[in-house]
């Protein structure tokens, strides 16, 4: 490709220099960010991480001039190309936007105007910048289109955003953004909405695209996994403030900053479990941006800090190794000599032992949703009821005190299968027994003691709380409605929970908009355990929340566990939180259980083709580790009618390994092979041959 | 798309179903005894009981719904055992009805205990002669004859017994021997077109209505044009420059407008334009129901007040959903893919802005025919409005069921309209 | 301890005192100039209206002056076609719509207003089958929402007609109509709050407790919608004088002998060449009072989706 409109070819193409974005307020104003500085060169991919609130988009809407009413750039310099950005005027700043700066952003779905045509939303990409007539434009637009792998791309032009899929929507914007061939392409979080074999695909393009158009590319991500596939260097933010850059083999490595250093031990290695490795939250919260403390804006959080970081804030300095460190001590911080501080303490894990005594009981367990039709006969009621098969034969068992964790794609049947199992649903067919009772029918058949016995954990902390109520209230509802507690010693139960969960007595009387997401969930884990239940079910209670605050909670589950002796199933789409948090993993796919079986031998040879290609997906955040790259081809077939025999058999890249290629796959139902410690593999290909593949990833410590 | 809309029309028609029983129920059971209405206060029970019964009123309640909504010839047919049609009086206009003969269209009516038949000849007299009919005996021994007499009833009549009736004539009641025993006043029904006759004039609602039906759909249709092209240009502008003043004065122009309840703003119009500027004329003489054919200007007021109330909630309603649009991540990346403002408006958001208030106005419309009763009771207006308001003041239990009934078909309507336009816009059904 | 409660989840919150805490939620409304403006406004005649119930400067019904004269000292907005005092009897209007209902029996007279009262059924009634539609779902649903299109395919003005042509005037049959015609749209409304907030977890939480149906749609739902379910009955309390307003002008509203603006507008409007003050007057009330409901309901339906931001 020629560039047009080159035009220093040697300086970077975007250099970012003590950046201040400041958000005016009722009463005052804000910064947003602070002192930023970073520079990217043409052909680079720079990375930005940061938890959610640190002001990592507010750098991308500063680049764009894209603040709002009430924002401005305070201070400092954007340069592209050599040329000041700050202070253009907006003319001028719309005819750089989608020609030589182009964006992606999170969701797809949104990004896209839903009432026009996805050909006449790329068209005019180069009608208005390049002046193209429209034929011209649309054969340049299907060419773009084939090149991030589209398939039938022609057509696709004539298509509404809500007729393709979401991975396939995140190609259509990252093809409009490549249509004029831009210096730079920003990217905010572009897979975070995407399931992760989707994820992995996209990020594949990412990088092959990086490489072709020599592009710079600002990559906004809070997972440093995603970042690690796709950057060659990484910008580290904290409260508004680059606390480090680094190439990226040197920060996963080497992290010389006391917060990148925290973010890693957080984050579980995909392997490693509970009872070999310990996850170490980083203490305190990040201070809202009108109450940062002076000195270092980490100082409060650190383990290293001393008296001059609280008063003398550091400058991000250049160290010898070039790395950039926002930190007075960064070299006297050796983190192998790291202990944890004592009021992190990791949690007890309790070894129950392996007990035979099985709390739940699972067989064949069905549910189907009916679902009506859209012709004319449905809707006078006279067509054929059609199915959703959202849960097909589901079998297992999960013993007294121990964790199964269940992993799957978004539609999975995942999250079916534990309301049916908790009873906000009743199942089509099947067995399931909990300590011998029926628990087949929803919770109108369940007797009150049933009720109490089973709880559940939810996913979003915004909405896990009732906001009219009080946190004390909303504890004590349950320990009331039961009556497992006397009503003059309810106030002291949920006192006493509330401790357990580290929140204190203060936190009795607070609403829940004065808590953050972490200590809702805590609020969460109380209520679920306030009627003392004896299985709790998680459905992805970690996956909103920030990396540090994850770990407290994982660590805090481990507690509970330990303290109570709770069965639990945990539901979640990451594969290292599943790994590191059960005892047994089921890995779900188009509603069906795929392998299921202790969680090592799940994340070892022999693996199911599709766990294969779900930790091949998994983003590592270690750029040394080789992971073997396989990619699922199309998208997830509709749970109406699920492909017949083996459902993975339409994606399955290892059918090729059976004779005819794999025929059978399509005819005949799997057989679920087993081995002595009750791993079950559900597919054709013999366990003998399924153990020759290579392991996925390899690292120096392990291999999975 | 087209469970969508299947959908729709089953619900409109459950609706107009459900409609029809409560309003015949609610006036059913909240008007009384209408022959105190028609006959006057001084009549005599007994005049009463017998117009009752000459109305149909004797039936049980359910019987007269279903004559009301779909006629009941078809159950007059099976007593007097012939065809009965309709054939549309030359001087009246009204339907009148005959039984059919073998093709020739007949009445009868009882003189001195004798049936006498009428045939209707082709230049719409009658030539009576002496009926050549078998009488029916039953069980106790008593002969009578179902027909048709001359005052549009499928009657029964007794031999030997002429009833005696009281009988409404312009004069008053009269009190007349050889009556009929039982009465099936005839009609179509409401599905058919023919909604009874008014209380008030004796004429059949049908026949008064659709020229007031006519004229309310030209006011309201002309204030819908005025209304809509200023609405629409106001909203967007307030919504694309929300939070600046002139988001802000159009803003509370609008809300002022629309909470301002129609009799004040007409009486204000009036005094402005009819008092003090003496520009139009302040009360209107509508001389017959066509004089709006004839001179337009009378329009003037009333479709001025009915666009102040109506402009300023479509312009909030548009407005908000500008707004809501403008935020939305779309926009957004319409805007940072370098596209001139204008054309972001334009193409991206007018589009998806239009989505949202285009139900919610055409579900309004019934709040505009609201307006257009007040607006005609002020103004004098010879239409819908002004009918069902008499109607009901007088308690003309007919006319407001059938009025009730036609605003009630045209709010479903435009609300059928709606969901189209709805569904048209929005790819997200249309190509579901 | 009240632990036994058995609606609000118990135990009493020793937080910062009940008045401060009301201070706060209504100290919104000042953040806001037009909330503040219709706060005004509606104060304004809710004190004439108070002030109207021990004092008002002539007797509202006597026809003791010269008639229609325009303001002057004596009186100071003038007498109407009857050489009633026009103060008089505008400030006694405000107590049928929002002081006092007047009840059949013996003239007993019940407290607050008829507009008032009305839309407190409407809410009731509305918020009641909203709930069970939109909670419950399936059958409920399509059966209320029928039923509720039904109604609300009356115009509403036809719907009064046909209710006061069937039952006759009074202050309960307006409260009826009210009602009546205001229950279909806090339904909707409710409705749609009620399929939003029953997706949120803690109505999963509190159905994976058992509780009852009733339970998550009075204790766990609606207070949850009580913020847009204030500014909408707010503003239906606009829409509610509107109508009666209305309904007077029309000469079927509140019965005599007390006056009410519509009426007062009516019976002026005959004799408008003459006096246009007996015309203007009540029809500035009335606006104003709408008015001012409408900005105080909009101003502060501002403020809170900006505090839930």
């Amino acid at each position: 490709m020629t560039r047009t409109n080159g035009k220093v070819p040697g300086g970077p193409v975007l250099s970012v220099e003590d950046l201040a974005v400041a958000y005016k307020i009722r009463g005052g104003e804000i910064e947003a960010v602070q002192d930023v500085t970073f520079d990217i060169q043409r052909g680079e991919a720079h990375g930005i991480v940061g938890e959610s609130g640190c002001g990592k988009s507010t750098v991308t809407w500063a680049i764009l001039n894209f603040l709002g009413a009430n924002g401005y750039v305070k201070r400092g310099s954007i340069k592209f190309l050599g040329q000041e950005l700050v202070g253009r005027s907006g003319e001028e700043l719309r005819r750089l936007r989608g020609d030589q700066i182009a964006m992606v952003y999170q969701d797809p779905m949104q990004a896209l105007n839903p009432s026009m045509r996805l050909g006449d939303q790329m068209k005019e990409v180069l009608t208005v910048h390049r002046g193209l007539s429209d034929k011209e434009a649309e054969k340049r637009c299907i060419s773009m289109l084939e090149r991030v792998y589209m398939p039938d791309a022609a057509n696709v032009m004539h298509r509404f955003p809500h007729q393709i899929s979401g991975g396939q929507q995140q190609r259509v914007v990252i093809a409009m953004a490549l249509l004029n061939n831009p210096a730079l392409l920003i990217m905010d979080e572009p897979t975070t909405a995407l399931d992760v074999t989707v994820e992995a695909a996209v990020l594949d393009l990412i990088a092959e695209l990086r490489r072709d158009f020599d592009t710079g590319i600002l990559f906004i991500s809070h997972n440093l996994g995603v970042v690690a596939r796709v950057c060659n260097k990484v910008g580290v933010m904290y409260a508004g403030e680059m606390v480090e850059v680094a190439l990226t083999e040197d920060i996963y490595k080497d992290p010389q900053h006391p917060y990148t250093q925290g973010l890693i031990r957080c984050v579980p290695k995909l392997g490693s479990d509970k009872a070999s490795s310990t996850l170490y939250p980083i203490r305190g919260r990040v201070p809202p941006p009108n109450n940062r403390p002076p000195g270092c804006v980490y100082g409060p959080r650190c383990d290293y800090v001393r008296d001059h970081c609280r008063e003398v804030r550091p400058e991000l300095r250049t160290l010898p190794n070039s790395v950039q460190v926002r930190c007075h001590y960064a070299e006297e911080i050796d983190p192998s000599q790291w202990q944890p501080s004592e009021d992190i303490l990791p949690p007890k894990i309790r070894q129950n032992g392996d007990q035979e005594e099985y709390i739940i009981q699972v067989k064949d367990l069905k549910k189907y949703y009916e679902v009506q039709g859209s012709s004319l006969k449905d809707v006078i009621g006279m067509g054929e009821p059609r199915y959703v098969k959202a849960v097909e034969n589901a079998s297992f068992n999960v013993p007294k005190g121990k964790t199964l964790g269940i992993v799957g794609e978004s539609g999975c049947g995942k999250s079916t299968l534990i309301k049916t199992i908790i009873g906000l649903e009743d199942s089509t067919s099947g067995e399931a027994q909990f300590l011998g009772l029926d628990i087949t029918g929803d919770l109108t058949t369940r007797t009150e003691q049933l009720i109490q016995e089973l709880q559940m954990v939810f996913q979003n902390p915004d909405s896990t709380m009732n906001p009219s109520y009080t946190v004390g209230q909303q504890i004590a509802r349950p320990m009331l409605r039961f009556g497992t507690v006397p009503k003059n010693q309810v106030r002291e139960e949920v006192v006493k929970l509330l401790n357990l969960m580290r929140l204190g007595a203060n936190y009795f009387d607070r609403l829940p908009r004065q808590l953050s997401g972490g200590e809702k969930q805590r609020v969460g884990i109380a209520r679920a355990l306030a009627s003392r239940p004896d299985l709790v079910l998680c459905d992805e209670p970690v996956s909103a929340l920030d990396v540090s605050v994850q770990a407290a909670v994982l660590n805090l589950l481990l507690e509970v566990q330990a303290e109570y002796g709770t069965t639990m199933i945990f539901i979640a789409h990451d594969l290292s939180v599943v790994r590191f948090f059960s005892d047994y993993v089921a890995v779900m796919y188009l509603g069906q259980i795929m392998e299921i079986g202790p969680a090592d031998a799940i994340y070892a040879l022999p693996y199911h083709p599709y766990t294969e290609a779900l930790l091949s997906a998994v983003p590592i955040p270690d750029p040394s580790a080789k992971q073997k790259r396989i990619r699922l081809e199309g998208s997830v077939p509709s749970a109406i009618s699920p492909p017949s025999g083996c459902r993975f058999n339409t994606r399955c890249p290892r059918r090729h390994l059976l004779p005819d290629g794999g025929k059978i796959c399509e005819t005949e139902t799997p057989p679920w092979q087993e081995d002595e410690r009750g791993h079950r593999i559900f597919c054709h290909i013999p366990r003998e041959t399924l153990l020759t593949f290579e392991p996925v990833i390899q690292t120096k410590e392990r291999a999975v | 798309m087209a469970r969508f809309i299947i959908r729709s029309l089953v619900s409109t028609v459950i609706t107009l179903f459900i409609v029809s029983i409560a309003l015949f129920l609610l006036l059913e059971a909240g008007s009384g005894d209408i022959t105190v209405k028609i006959l006057g206060v001084f009549s005599t029970p007994e005049q009463r009981a017998s117009y009752r019964n000459q109305l149909g009123l004797d039936d049980p309640v359910y019987l007269r719904y279903i004559d009301w909504l779909i006629g009941n010839e078809w159950r007059a047919e099976r007593q007097v055992g012939l065809d009965l049609v309709t054939v549309e009086d030359p001087v009246t206009g009204e339907d009148t009805w005959w039984a059919d003969v073998d093709g020739h269209l007949v009445r009868w009516s009882l003189e001195d205990g004798e049936l006498m038949q009428m045939a209707r000849q082709e230049d719409g007299s009658t030539v009576a002669s002496p009926a050549d009919v078998v009488w029916a005996v039953d069980e106790n021994g008593q002969e009578s004859f179902w027909g048709v007499d001359d005052k549009n009833n499928a009657v029964k009549w007794v031999r030997g017994e002429g009833a005696e009736v009281w009988v409404l004539t312009k004069a008053g009641m009269r009190k007349e021997g050889d009556g009929p025993q039982d009465y099936i006043p005839l009609r179509k029904g409401l599905l058919r077109g023919d909604a009874g006759k008014s209380l008030q004039y004796g004429r059949p609602v049908s026949l008064t209505l659709w020229p007031r039906v006519r004229n309310t759909l030209i006011l309201a249709g002309v204030a819908f044009l005025v209304v809509m092209p200023l609405a629409l240009v106001f909203g967007i502008i307030a919504g694309i420059n929300e939070g600046r003043p002139i988001d802000r004065f159009i803003s509370v122009t609008s809300l002022g407008a629309t909470a301002t309840p129609e009799f004040v703003t007409g009486i204000f119009l009036i005094m402005i334009f009819g008092i003090w500027l003496q520009w139009l004329p302040a009360v209107a003489i509508f001389t017959s129901p066509d004089a709006i054919l004839e001179n337009p200007l009378l329009l003037a007021l009333p479709v001025m007040t009915l666009t102040a109330v109506e402009l300023g909630y479509v312009i909030r309603m548009t407005r908000a959903s500008m707004v809501e649009v403008m935020g939305s991540p779309y926009i957004r990346t319409a805007i940072l893919k370098g596209m001139p403002y204008w054309r972001v408006v334009i193409r991206h958001a007018v589009r998806n802005a239009l989505m949202a208030p285009i139900t919610i106005i055409m579900l309004h419309v019934n709040w505009l025919i609201g307006g257009v009763v007040v607006v005609e009771a002020i103004f004098g207006y010879p239409g819908l409005g002004k009918y069902i308001y008499d109607a009901a003041i007088f308690g003309d239990v007919n006319a407001v069921e059938a009025a009730a009934m036609v605003t009630v078909i045209i709010a479903v309507m435009t609300r059928i309209i709606g969901d189209l336009a709805y569904t048209f816009l929005n790819p997200r059904i249309r190509y579901a | 301890m009240a632990v036994a409660q058995p609606t609000a989840g118990a135990v009493p919150s020793q937080g910062p005192s009940r008045w401060a805490k009301m201070w706060k939620s209504i100290s919104i409304v000042f953040e806001s100039r037009i909330a503040t403006v219709g706060m005004v406004l509606v104060l304004f005649w809710v004190i004439i209206g108070l002030i109207s119930l021990v004092w008002t400067p002539y007797p509202p019904n006597a026809p003791e002056f010269q008639q229609n004269l325009p303001p002057n000292t004596t009186n100071w907005l003038g007498t109407d076609h009857l050489g009633r005092d026009l103060l008089s009897r505008l400030m006694v209007g405000t107590q049928v719509i929002l002081l006092k209902t007047r009840l059949p029996w013996a003239g007993l007279v019940f407290p607050i207003g008829v507009a008032i009262w009305g839309v407190i059924g409407s809410v009731l009634v509305g918020a009641f089958l909203g709930l069970n539609a939109g909670y419950r779902g399936g059958w409920w649903d399509q059966v209320t929402m029928q039923f509720l299109d039904a109604l609300i395919a009356f115009p509403v003005i036809v719907l009064y007609l046909v209710v006061i042509a069937a039952l006759g005037q009074g202050d309960l049959v307006v409260i009826l109509a009210i009602t009546v015609t205001g229950a279909p749209g806090v339904a909707r409304l409710v409705r749609s709050l009620a399929l939003d907030i029953k997706t949120r977890d803690y109505i999963r939480a509190a159905e994976t407790r058992g509780e009852s149906p009733w339970y998550i749609m009075f204790v766990e739902i609606l207070p949850n919608a009580r913020g847009p379910l204030l500014v909408d009955s707010m503003l239906r309390v606009g829409y509610a004088i509107f109508a009666i307003g209305t309904l007077g002008f029309l000469g079927i509203g509140l019965p005599p002998p007390d006056p009410d603006w519509g009426t007062m507008v009516n019976e002026a409007r005959k004799n408008i060449f003459t006096n246009q003050w007996a015309v203007i007057w009540p029809s500035l009330a009335i606006a104003s009072l709408v008015i001012g409901l409408n900005l105080f309901a909009d101003g502060l339906r501002e403020e809170l989706t900006r505090y839930q931001k």
